[in-house]
């Protein structure tokens, strides 16, 4: 029998790949990849726990407007780094250090 | 299915009767459509159609907004979606006016750099932004929210990428987009496990509060961690502040006036409604919040001031002195009580003012001299003693001296959080008192090497930099010196602006 703590454990693992795939940082697209793998941890929790919620269904439409808006967020990342490999010739975070202190 | 029909009707009722309350956010939706219709079919034949549209659009949204102001409409709609209250009122007015001058600003921009490029799909990008921040000060449901900040978010990622040409813009706008999408994200995350503990998703709620004092205090205090992640990226309070400086100094100057003002008020907004459902209730961590918000308040102030110091780009420095002023910010969001909401928005228009003006004076000052070094300023005072004056007078205001309105709206949070202390006895209080008030004779330095470079060093004619000329008068900038104006007589007389927003 599935309980909601296998869901959970499942999101929390989801969560932690996409945390390393951030602080990694080798490539920007692996950051974009990592973002989307916290963003699906959190919308398999919010179904997860929408299932105890009979009334108002709070997690699965919140699960929806996620989706999209996490579609719009990379979509938006996706034109802004091909701007960057324009005029980088790279798109490794750890070589494009024009700005800083 | 069978047993919705009975409510079906009553459901259509409730949003129908929602609707007039809704009725700015439609106009501005509405002007959207238009105005990208207007890039689209109007803009080879008349290219300041979508600016037009764009500015008549938010004039009408204002009107609305005024009408709301003067029939004091007070009301929740949509399910709970939508809460419309003073707060909400004021302080959509006030970022409709901001973001009438931020596009006055971009055309402005674009008209001086001679863009060869159609700009005008920045303007529906601006009313997007706009109308998802307007969601943000009207609601206590965490969906409404999440959808609001990341319209802001998303608007703002492509504000700051639009105008990319040159590197090092095209960097700013990839850092802040890779550490905007991450803190939404991890944000996200955290509602969802907020919701699965309390099973609801409206903050304001009496079934959240209860749910939060039921839930382990371990648990809870993650998902608060990953919860103010977000708030804090928006926000920009030390330690999520490692974007601002790059993205300040990256962006265009009419774009980081905007990502300096409009974004800055709405999430002080939402942080203040936050701040006062659950610390108001007695649950593990509502005192435990008041302590991290005092401690990350007084890190911002800190390392803001701090860091501001020793910049040379006037850009960059502005950028730190605003992680400072966030600091400030956080103590009006910690006072505001629902009754004293006026001095709240007393302060965010002050803010706001102050920080447009700056940012117009070193736009022109940017075109004129081709640099937004500092050291590049020296003798100009003599030469443009008007713009120099204005400009002085504004940082003033903003380190918060007498006789402006920067000391007024400092004054009324410390005197505000001086009664808390008072009331409470609590010593995080009075921590905030002290580091605020040694941090604004910090920003003293920092401002005032403006000034000083300005009218005491002597002018250098310099091959890199331009020769400046100051015969151009333009709207923004007359604009600037309004506000400037306007900042001394708010400054004397605080009651004119105080009444209207009691």
């Amino acid at each position: 029998m599935i309980s909601i703590t296998h869901f959970l454990i499942v999101s929390a693992c989801i969560f932690s790949l996409g945390i390393y795939a951030i602080l990694a940082k080798r490539n920007a697209i692996m950051i974009l990849v990592g973002i989307e793998l916290i963003i699906n941890a959190a919308i398999l929790n919010f179904v997860a726990f929408g299932r105890y919620d009979k009334i108002h269904y709070g997690g699965q439409v919140f699960a929806l407007f996620a989706m999209v808006l996490a579609a719009a967020a990379v979509a938006v990342g996706l034109a802004i780094i091909l701007n960057v490999y324009r005029h980088y010739r790279t798109i490794n975070p750890d070589q494009i250090t024009d700005l800083k202190d | 299915m069978n047993e919705f029909t009975y409510y079906i009707t009553e459901f259509l009722n409730h949003i129908i009767g929602s609707i007039p309350l809704f009725g700015a956010e439609l106009l501005l939706i509405a002007t959207f459509i238009v105005s990208i219709l207007g890039s689209l079919f109007l803009a080879k034949r008349f290219p300041q159609a979508t600016f037009n549209i764009t500015c008549i659009g938010l004039i009408l949204t204002l009107f609305i907004l005024l009408q709301q102001y003067a029939a004091n409409t007070v009301g929740g709609g949509f399910f709970d979606l939508l809460l419309i209250d003073r707060l909400s009122i004021i302080s959509r007015l006030l970022m409709g006016f901001s973001a009438l001058v931020i596009a006055l600003f971009m055309r402005q921009y674009a008209l001086k750099t001679k863009n060869a490029r159609n700009v005008s799909d920045a303007y529906s990008i601006l009313l997007t932004a706009t109308l998802g921040l307007f969601l943000l000060v009207s609601s206590t449901h965490w969906l409404m929210l999440y959808i609001a900040i990341e319209t802001v978010s998303i608007s703002s990622y492509i504000l700051v990428a639009y105008f990319a040409a040159k590197k090092q813009q095209s960097e700013a706008a990839m850092k802040y987009i890779l550490f905007g999408s991450v803190c939404a994200a991890i944000m996200l995350y955290g509602l969802s496990l907020i919701y699965g503990f309390t099973g609801n998703l409206n903050f304001a709620s009496q079934e959240q509060l209860t749910g939060l004092t039921s839930t382990p205090n371990v648990v809870m205090g993650v998902a608060f961690f990953l919860l103010f992640t977000g708030i804090g990226f928006k926000l920009s309070f030390v330690p999520f502040h490692a974007w601002t400086p790059d993205v300040y100094e990256g962006a265009p100057t009419a774009i980081t006036a905007f990502l300096a003002t409009l974004p800055k008020v709405a999430v002080v907004v939402l942080l203040a409604r936050i701040l006062q459902s659950w610390t108001a209730s007695p649950f593990f961590y509502s005192d435990i919040l008041i302590y991290g918000v005092t401690a990350v308040a007084i890190a911002s102030m800190l390392l803001g001031n701090m860091a501001a110091l020793r910049q040379q780009q006037v850009k960059r420095m502005m950028a730190y002195s605003s992680i400072g002023q966030i600091g400030i910010l956080l103590m009006a969001a910690l006072v505001y009580q629902g009754d004293n909401a006026h001095i709240l928005l007393y302060y965010l228009t002050i803010y706001t003012l102050m920080n447009l003006a700056v940012f117009i004076f070193i736009d022109r000052l940017e075109h004129q001299l081709g640099s937004t070094t500092i050291a590049d300023y020296r003798g100009l005072g003599k030469k443009q003693p008007l713009l120099f004056s204005c400009f002085t007078f504004v940082l003033i205001s903003l380190i918060g001296l007498p006789p402006t309105a920067g000391f007024m709206s400092k004054l009324l949070v410390f005197s505000s959080v001086f009664d808390s202390f008072q009331s409470t006895g609590s010593t995080c209080y009075l921590l905030l008192l002290i580091i605020g008030a040694s941090t604004a004779a910090i920003s003293l330095f920092f401002y005032f090497k403006i000034p000083t470079t300005a009218f005491l060093k002597d002018y250098k004619q310099d091959s890199t930099v331009q020769n400046p000329n100051d015969s151009q008068v333009d709207t923004l900038y007359i604009l600037a010196i309004i506000f400037s104006f306007s900042l001394l007589i708010l400054g004397l007389f605080p009651s004119l602006l105080l009444n209207i927003l009691k």
